[in-house]
């Protein structure tokens, strides 16, 4: 297999994955988009590197979350304006709205944590183990754990004021 | 929404997500071939065409250096030419600096750390960049005024007398401005890096 098909069948299996870490970085579909397509191209450039490492999914979303957290926001976004929604469920036969409005808080919820707990939920959320994500983030073991506690204790909070 | 119903609707949202994939070859490819439109691609255009601005005007007071004949001139000339030579270049330093950002081989909490302190100095650079500059409205007028028109500002006072005084005013509400944005933006990136050795 030639290494574009290759690069087409990893970005297709994990397109859900950036789509979902593009919609937690950006407030705004022109930015997610930026976003999606920063973080496919800076996927490709090392895709090279990526042959020779044990576990895809570890590269993959370390240089997603590396491109999300690196580049800069445009100035001057008011608040978080979720425009994700229509963009989850336009495609999908049955519309719930019921589901949006779950959506919608979910993102709130995540997007008022700072850059680095973002990371740690989003990898909690997709049900990565505390080794993984200590791979990916850099940040100890027990240093992973202490902080996910937190951010559940802060979601609970926001939640509580909710 | 307690945590169960975040970790169900986010595991709901995967499967959608999964049952809707929509990316085709096609799409893959271009997004590998479409040239890489990092913002700081614009920030570093703009700044660069500034850079050039800086070194004209500084190729120019260089040039007729020799008109500034007083102690006091040559000296306001001196300080006006280091600050357009040495500012656009250290500001072009720092975007590169973060532009070299690993993103292949650093994880998370690296690759947040090195960038944040990388953007603490741009910022940094950007506000004394601003000072220096309103700074250097008034050390390069005389310069200016001398090599233009031959004329020295320091012998008649007339100028300074509502140059000053309505510089002086606009700079302490300009300054005080600069400040507080730059404080509230260092803060919350300071905030991260001392969250990170917690």
């Amino acid at each position: 297999m030639g290494k574009e098909t290759q690069f087409i069948s990893v970005i297709k299996q994990y397109e859900g994955v950036i789509f979902k870490i593009t919609t937690i970085y950006t407030d705004n579909k022109n930015d997610q988009q930026d976003l999606y397509q920063d973080i496919v191209y800076q996927l490709w450039k090392s895709f090279d590197s990526f042959r020779n490492e044990a576990k895809i999914s570890t590269w993959m979303y370390r240089i997603a979350l590396n491109t999300a957290l690196t580049r800069i926001r445009k100035k001057g976004r008011q608040g978080i304006s979720i425009s994700i929604d229509k963009v989850v469920l336009e495609h999908t036969e049955a519309y719930d709205s019921q589901f949006e409005e779950r959506l919608k808080l979910l993102y709130k919820q995540i997007g008022a944590l700072n850059a680095l707990d973002k990371g740690l939920i989003l990898l909690f959320l997709e049900g990565k183990k505390y080794e993984e994500i200590a791979e990916i983030t850099g940040l100890s073991l027990s240093n992973v754990g202490t902080r996910l506690a937190r951010i559940k204790q802060k979601l609970k909070s926001q939640i509580v004021k909710n | 929404m307690d945590l169960d119903e975040i970790k169900a609707t986010w595991s709901q949202m995967s499967d959608q997500l999964e049952q809707q994939k929509k990316l085709t070859d096609k799409i893959i490819l271009e997004m590998t071939q479409q040239k890489y439109k990092n913002k700081f691609s614009k920030i570093s255009m703009y700044e660069t065409i500034g850079a050039v601005v800086c070194y004209v005007m500084a190729f120019y007071i260089l040039l007729y250096m020799k008109e500034l004949d007083t102690w006091y001139l040559l000296t306001l000339g001196i300080f006006t030419l280091g600050c357009l030579l040495v500012m656009p270049f250290l500001v072009l330093r720092s975007l590169k600096n973060i532009q070299r950002v690993d993103l292949v081989n650093s994880n998370y909490k690296e690759a947040l750390i090195k960038y944040t302190q990388e953007k603490n100095r741009l910022l940094f650079l950007q506000r004394l960049g601003i000072y220096l500059g309103f700074f250097m409205l008034c050390t390069s007028l005389p310069v200016f005024s001398k090599i233009n028109n031959g004329k020295d500002l320091f012998l008649s006072a007339t100028t300074w007398l509502w140059y000053l005084p309505v510089m002086g005013v606009f700079f302490f509400f300009f300054a005080r401005w600069g400040y507080r944005s730059y404080r509230s933006i260092t803060d919350s990136a300071e905030n991260i890096l001392n969250e990170m050795d917690q």
